[in-house]
This record gives C-alpha cells, sequence and structure tokens, in this order.
C-alpha cells in the first residue's frame, strides 16, 4: 500500500478530526466538500451560497495540517467594511445592506498542500551578477560645463550548472482546482506569517476539503519546488538573479500536509434574487466580488423623476393656457416648464449611470 | 504521482567549466573555467629551426628569422569595429586609477636564464645578454586593462623612410639640404596606447533665439522712410541625440610622445583592428597606457559634449543665439584599450634635434622640419614691401600736392593684407618646428 492510500480515509460523519469535532458535508450545487462544525446543518454553501450543504461521506487525507494563517481580521471589523463596499455603489440592491452581509457571513478555511521532499538532479540557469557603471551627465550654462557623475545597476548574466542532492521542505502547492479564481477573489496572502497548526486557531469555522489530491497537484507542485530550487542555487552561486533555470532530478520522499488559509465569505441578492459571493480575506480584510447597480431601483428612481417631469409639464401647460385670462401667470408656466425638462433630463442620468457601472463591472470581472 | 520528472542519469561537467564556491552545502555549483591570462610570463622568441632571436616581419604578416627564412603566421582574427568594447565599471575604473606605478620590471628570460629589468609601461623588451625579443604584459595586473586589439604595422621601414624623404622634401620655406638628406635613417616601430570610446548622448537645449526682423520707419531728422533690421528673441528648446563611435583618445605620457604631432598621424582606420597576440610585438616596442582611463575618458567626454553641443546649436535655426544652456545625458558608454602601430625618428638639424612620426598603418607622416627662417623673413618683407612703399609715396604726395590719398589708401590696404598673410605664413613657420 503506497504512502498516499494509507493516508486517505473515508469520513462518513461527526467525528474528532484535527483535534476539532466536525463532520463531512458536500453542496450538491457546486460539488464542494467541507468539515462544518455539529449545528451547521441548515447553512448554506459558503462559496457558492446557492444550496444548503448536505451530510456528505468525504475522501481525505487525516493527517493533521501543517502551518495555518489564524483570522487577522476579525468580524469585528466587519461591518465597516462592508459599508466601505456597499457605499461603492451609488444604486445597490436592496439586499445590500452591511446588517444583512454581517449575519450571513461565514468563516472558512481554505486549503493549499505544503510539499516537502528530496531533491537528487543536476541543474543549470544563466546566473545574473548586479554590478555597478558610471554614467555622466553634463549640464552646460553660463559658458561652463558642470560634470556629474551617475552610477547605474547592471546585471551581468553567465552560465552555471550544477549538482543538487537536497531537501526542500513546505512548498506551497494548490490544493483546489480553482485555487487561480480563489487567489483572484481573496487576493495575496502573507504565507511568512503562517504558524504552526493549531485548533484553537480554527475556532468555529468551516473548513473546505481539498478537491485536488496530491497525485492531480503533482503538475502544479513541480514548478513550485523547481522555483524554490532556483532560488536555492542562486544563493549557492552567489548570484542575485537567475534566468532560463531547467532541472532534471529525481523528486523522492515526499510528503503532503495541508496548510489553512482563513476567509469570510456572506452574500447578498440582486434583483433577479440570484446570491452574489462576497469573499473577504481573513489577514488584510480586502474583500471583492460583483457590485452590479441595482437596475430595478435605477428604473424606479427614473420613473419617478419622469412622473415629477410630466405633472410639471402639464402644470406648464394650464400656466400658458390662463396667460389668456391672467398674463402674468405666463412667468411662472415658464418657470414650472424649465422645472419638468431638469427633472425630465434627470430622470435619464440613473438608468445611463446604471448602464455604464455595470458594464465597467462586467468588464472588470471578466 | 509522478515521483520524477526523470530519472538520474550519469551526469558529466560540460566541457569547459570548473568547480566554483558554493554558499550552500546542497548545491555544487560549475562555472565556466576563467580565461587564462594572456600572459602571466614574458613570452621570449626564438628561431625554432636555428634558435636565433625571431620578429614579427610586416611583409611575412608573421614571425619571421632573419637567418634561415623561418616564418610563422599569427593566428589571429580581424575584428575591426566589431571589436569587444567595455563598460565603466566602477571596479575597472578603480584598477585603471592606480596606473602603472614607476617600478620597474624584473623579468627572468628563459632563453639564457639572464634577469633584465624593463621600465614601467613597456611591454616589449630584448634581452641584452642573448638578444631574443620579448614580450611581457605582467607589468598589467588587471585583465581588463591589458591591450585586447591592435593594428599590426602595415609599411616597413623602408616605405616609412621613402614616405619621410618625400614629406621632408615638401614645403618652399624649409632648408634645401632637407630634401636630399638621410637624416632620418633610424625609424623606431612602436605599438602606441589609444582609448577608443562610444558614447549616446541625449542632449536637451534651451536658449533665446533671435529672429531678424526688416521693419520701415520715419526719420524725422533726415525727414524720409528707412529700413532697419531688428532682432526679435524668443525662448525655444529642443533636443537632440548624438551618437559617437570610436573617439580616440592617446594613452601616452605627452612628456615622452608629442600628443601634437601624433594627432596629425589622424585617422587610424580602426577597421583594421585585430586580437592581440604577443607575436605581433616581438622585436617591436610597444607601450602600456600612461594616461589612466579615467584621465582619458574626461578628454574624450569633453570631446563628445562639444559634440552635442555643436549638435544643438546646428538645431537653431538661427545665428542669432544668447543664455544657450544644454543638458547632456550620456548613455551605453563603453570603451576599447588598443595598440596602434606608430614609427619614430628623431634627427639632428643644426644642432637641433627634430622629432618624426609616421603612421604605421597608412603612411602619414607629421613631425618637426627645421625653418630656413631667411626665407620666411624674405617672403614677408616681399608682402609688406609694396603696401609700405604705396603708403610712403601717397604720404610724400600729400606733403607735397596733396593728391596723394589714393595711393596712401591702396598702400594701406595691401600693408594690411600683406601683414595677415605674414601671420599666417609666420604661425605655419612656426608650427613646422613646434613639437
Amino acid at each position: 500500500m503506497s504512502e498516499e492510500t494509507a493516508q486517505v480515509k473515508i469520513v462518513e460523519n461527526e467525528q474528532n478530526l484535527w483535534g476539532l469535532v466536525r463532520k463531512p458535508a458536500g453542496c450538491p450545487h457546486c460539488q464542494r466538500v467541507f468539515m462544518v462544525p455539529p449545528g451547521n446543518d441548515t447553512s448554506l454553501c459558503p462559496v457558492c451560497m446557492v444550496s444548503p450543504l448536505e451530510d456528505q461521506p468525504v475522501r481525505m487525507r487525516l493527517s493533521d495540517p501543517e502551518r495555518i494563517l489564524p483570522f487577522k481580521t476579525s468580524k469585528a471589523h466587519l461591518p465597516s467594511i462592508y459599508s466601505g463596499f456597499a457605499a461603492s455603489i451609488w444604486i445597490r440592491p436592496k439586499d445590500l445592506m452591511p446588517e444583512i452581509l454581517l449575519e450571513r457571513t461565514q468563516p472558512i478555511f481554505w486549503p493549499l498542500w505544503l510539499v516537502d521532499c528530496d531533491v537528487v538532479g543536476q541543474w543549470q540557469m544563466e546566473a545574473g551578477f548586479d554590478y555597478q557603471v558610471e554614467s555622466a551627465k553634463e549640464t552646460y550654462s553660463n559658458g561652463q560645463w558642470v560634470s556629474r557623475k551617475q552610477i547605474e545597476n547592471r546585471i551581468r548574466w553567465e552560465p552555471r550548472v550544477g549538482e543538487v542532492d537536497t531537501h526542500v521542505d513546505n512548498v506551497p502547492v494548490p490544493a483546489l482546482e480553482e485555487v487561480q479564481k480563489r487567489q483572484k477573489m481573496t487576493g495575496p496572502y502573507p504565507l511568512d506569517k503562517a504558524q504552526d497548526y493549531d485548533p484553537a486557531a480554527v475556532g468555529s469555522a468551516i473548513l473546505e476539503v481539498p478537491d485536488l489530491p496530491p497525485a492531480e497537484a503533482w503538475p502544479f507542485a513541480l514548478p513550485e519546488i523547481n522555483k524554490t530550487l532556483a532560488k536555492l542555487v542562486t544563493r549557492a552561486a552567489s548570484a542575485q538573479h537567475q534566468r532560463n533555470f531547467a532541472i532534471k532530478a529525481n523528486y523522492q520522499h515526499q510528503h503532503w500536509t495541508q496548510f489553512l488559509l482563513p476567509m469570510y465569505t456572506t452574500y447578498y441578492l440582486d434583483d433577479d434574487g440570484k446570491p452574489q459571493v462576497l469573499f473577504i480575506n481573513g489577514m488584510n480584510g480586502s474583500i471583492q466580488g460583483p457590485r452590479p447597480a441595482s437596475q430595478k431601483r435605477g428604473q424606479k428612481i427614473a420613473g419617478i423623476l419622469a412622473a415629477i417631469a410630466g405633472g410639471l409639464f402639464l402644470l406648464a401647460l394650464i400656466g400658458f393656457l390662463l396667460t389668456a385670462i391672467f398674463p402674468p401667470v405666463s412667468l411662472l408656466a415658464a418657470f414650472l416648464g424649465v422645472l419638468g425638462l431638469g427633472a425630465g433630463i434627470a430622470a435619464i442620468v440613473p438608468l445611463v449611470w446604471i448602464s455604464q457601472w455595470n458594464r465597467q463591472q462586467q468588464t472588470q470581472q471578466d | 504521482m509522478a515521483q520524477s520528472n526523470s530519472q538520474r542519469t550519469v551526469w558529466q561537467v560540460p566541457e569547459g567549466f570548473v568547480r566554483v564556491e558554493s554558499q550552500v552545502p546542497d548545491v555544487i555549483v560549475f562555472a565556466p573555467e576563467p580565461k587564462a591570462k594572456q600572459t602571466d610570463q614574458a613570452t621570449s622568441y626564438n628561431c625554432p629551426n636555428c634558435g636565433a632571436a625571431v620578429a614579427y616581419d610586416v611583409p611575412a604578416g608573421g614571425i619571421a628569422c632573419e637567418y634561415c627564412g623561418y616564418v610563422a603566421p599569427v593566428k589571429t582574427q580581424q575584428l575591426g569595429q566589431s571589436a569587444q568594447e567595455f563598460e565603466f565599471t566602477l571596479e575597472t575604473l578603480s584598477q585603471s586609477d592606480r596606473g602603472w606605478g614607476t617600478e620597474r620590471q624584473m623579468i627572468h628570460c628563459d632563453s639564457c636564464g639572464g634577469e633584465l629589468t624593463i621600465p614601467s609601461g613597456e611591454i616589449s623588451t630584448t634581452c641584452p645578454f642573448c638578444a631574443s625579443n620579448k614580450v611581457n604584459l605582467t607589468v598589467c595586473h588587471d585583465e581588463t586593462l591589458r591591450p585586447r586589439f591592435l593594428i599590426p604595422f602595415k609599411l616597413t621601414p623602408e616605405q616609412i623612410q621613402r614616405l619621410t624623404l618625400d614629406w621632408l622634401g615638401k614645403g618652399w620655406f624649409h632648408p634645401d639640404e632637407l630634401a636630399a638628406s638621410t637624416i632620418a635613417q633610424h625609424f623606431n616601430g612602436i605599438y602606441l596606447p589609444f582609448w577608443t570610446f562610444d558614447a549616446k548622448v541625449d542632449a536637451d537645449w534651451k536658449a533665446q533665439v533671435g529672429y531678424e526682423k526688416t521693419e520701415r520707419h520715419y526719420n524725422a531728422h533726415e525727414k524720409r522712410w528707412e529700413t532697419r533690421t531688428r532682432i526679435v528673441w524668443r525662448w525655444e528648446d529642443g533636443h537632440v541625440q548624438v551618437s559617437v563611435d570610436d573617439n580616440l583618445i592617446t594613452g601616452s605620457n605627452p612628456s615622452q610622445i608629442s600628443h601634437h604631432i601624433l594627432k596629425g598621424l589622424h585617422p587610424f582606420d580602426l577597421g583594421d583592428l585585430v586580437g592581440y597576440k604577443p607575436d605581433f610585438l616581438a622585436g617591436w616596442q610597444a607601450q602600456a597606457y600612461q594616461t589612466t582611463l579615467t584621465d582619458a575618458w574626461e578628454q574624450g567626454k569633453t570631446a563628445i559634449r562639444e559634440q552635442a553641443k555643436a549638435a544643438c546649436r546646428q538645431d537653431i535655426g538661427s545665428a542669432h543665439v544668447r543664455n544657450f544652456n544644454m543638458i547632456a545625458d550620456f548613455s551605453d558608454e563603453s570603451w576599447r584599450y588598443i595598440l596602434l602601430p606608430v614609427y619614430l625618428t628623431s634627427y639632428r638639424y643644426q644642432d637641433k634635434v627634430y622629432q618624426i612620426m609616421v603612421n604605421g598603418q597608412n603612411g602619414k607622416v607629421a613631425g618637426q622640419k627645421p625653418v630656413a627662417w631667411w626665407k620666411v623673413w624674405l617672403v614677408i618683407a616681399a608682402m609688406l614691401a609694396p603696401g609700405a612703399i604705396l603708403g610712403l609715396i601717397g604720404i610724400l604726395t600729400i606733403l607735397i600736392g596733396g593728391i596723394g590719398i589714393i595711393p596712401f589708401a591702396i598702400g594701406i590696404i595691401l600693408f594690411v593684407i600683406g601683414l595677415v598673410f605674414s601671420i599666417i605664413l609666420l604661425n605655419k613657420a612656426r608650427q613646422s618646428e613646434a613639437k
């Protein structure tokens, strides 16, 4: 039996896992799998927010995670983050309110793999060495030259080859298929601030289960390990830079553990009642998610303004008719006519703004 | 799971790579083997057939033995202006600033076992004990600052002698016997050090540019309309790019080699540059640089920025310019250290020593020539006399009859013209003797 098979088990029920009581659950809509705290049965899938989680057996590695980034942004910070997000949209959906977002917030830890392995092989690269050159700037003024020396930094590239027989430790590797999308939504994490796994740091958060097993994650792991090796050999060669690094090696005694990253998710319903999910980085509090303006509310505002414009025009018309009897009314009629025109123009503004805003948001999301 | 992306194979260190120090114990590093220093020991030149001293022979284009006829061509590559150029790294500048010092170098002759000294800054010599020719580069400790390129001698001393005699015969104000003289016989072929500089200059200029404007105005005093030209000034600015290639600055000491005469040998065709080989120097003298890279670059920079200034002035579309200022931003500066072939000789004429230099590539001659001053003074007198005589006649006739104003004026004009030509002639004659 391989090391991989030995470590993987099917978890069916609530159990004490990694020093925490969790039970497996899955989302029938997005197929994501989580370990949720007991009593979280009715909650929506914390990532797609479409369907409630259902009990579901999970095939996973039971060994404890190795590293964790504890939440640095507490729940107390979230109201101001949500207020800022909501305030950025002028005519926002009715459901986009800080208190509603807060109520729906779920803390989650999502996984990366940490790979350790022994590497034995040969490498080659172009090593870059910093050096300085002197340049000049000459100024001619009042019939005299003034010289000023300038120092420029340049890189000298030289070939290097060699052998490596080393152990690489804790190379972060994607554990989710959608890791790029996830990183785009959460933004970067300060991985160097991680600490050893401690169940207390998890609290009541949901744990997302990797959907990329080590065998499938290996093609992503290899370039990351090679990047680590490139840094190592650059240091070995006393170089400051490297390019065209290539290595031919054996990667033995691999050891895969998890690295947990914190995030919050919440959602609001758009005009069509569709949930729009927001992701909040648990370290720096940056918030990402769709922010469409509400077309319904925009149309409503436009309608009210159009009705006001219509009323004002009608009053102006009546005023003009009355000028035959009482000429001074013409002044009031003209004033009402101008007001009506202003209201009519103002009625178009929300519709144009919403259309432009939503198009811009769509472009940013794409 | 893919345990490895390839199996470990028997690995050969690439040819020309050597193991170097690694900062990480788990990693072994190999780097290209440093190029062997050109010569860390003096190279001796003796004939492999007869053992006599051999030297570089111009017609043969290689090392030749004048006793047994042995010839070995010099294996090198013609690089021309594509010869490698170097950057102004702080390391090189600091190394160059240290110069050669004044110590004489002690070298061991592997032909006869003798110990001989050569003056600081000289690259080649001949052993006084066995007469073997030697080329020694240990005078320069920094590899970068050793000569990498040179133009080999293209002309033989015999050809040079003919060219020199022709040159000596030219010019009427030199002694007649100079042309027929055989005084310039002993020519020393010497490779002189030169620096070449390349740079790009981005120059931004700003100046008040004047434009002539013709306008009419009424002269109340004369009671008539007149035209006058007025200059209208306005601030203008512009940008000019100047690219300088192979700006040549001599690297020899002006107290030893006259830079004034040396300038007269230009231009050298740098298309003939070849990679340095000590063979070219065997039997010939060669000097290492005396003017450091930093000092030479200062001279080069001065010339280049003046070129940039001239380009800016040309960019201004008017002859009227004031408050001109500019900023010349240098980039891609590079240098080359080369040796160029020059023949030197000196001769004595009437107890005075005169220097002659000949471009060893194209035969251009420059140097000092004695002046037959009596010829010069005679010609000056002849040029001034008509004006002076006519002027005197004019004065006399004015005094006598009052009609001499015209000859007096013509005399003054002729005298001034004569004076101008006399000064030009005098300068030319002085320059001819100047060192």
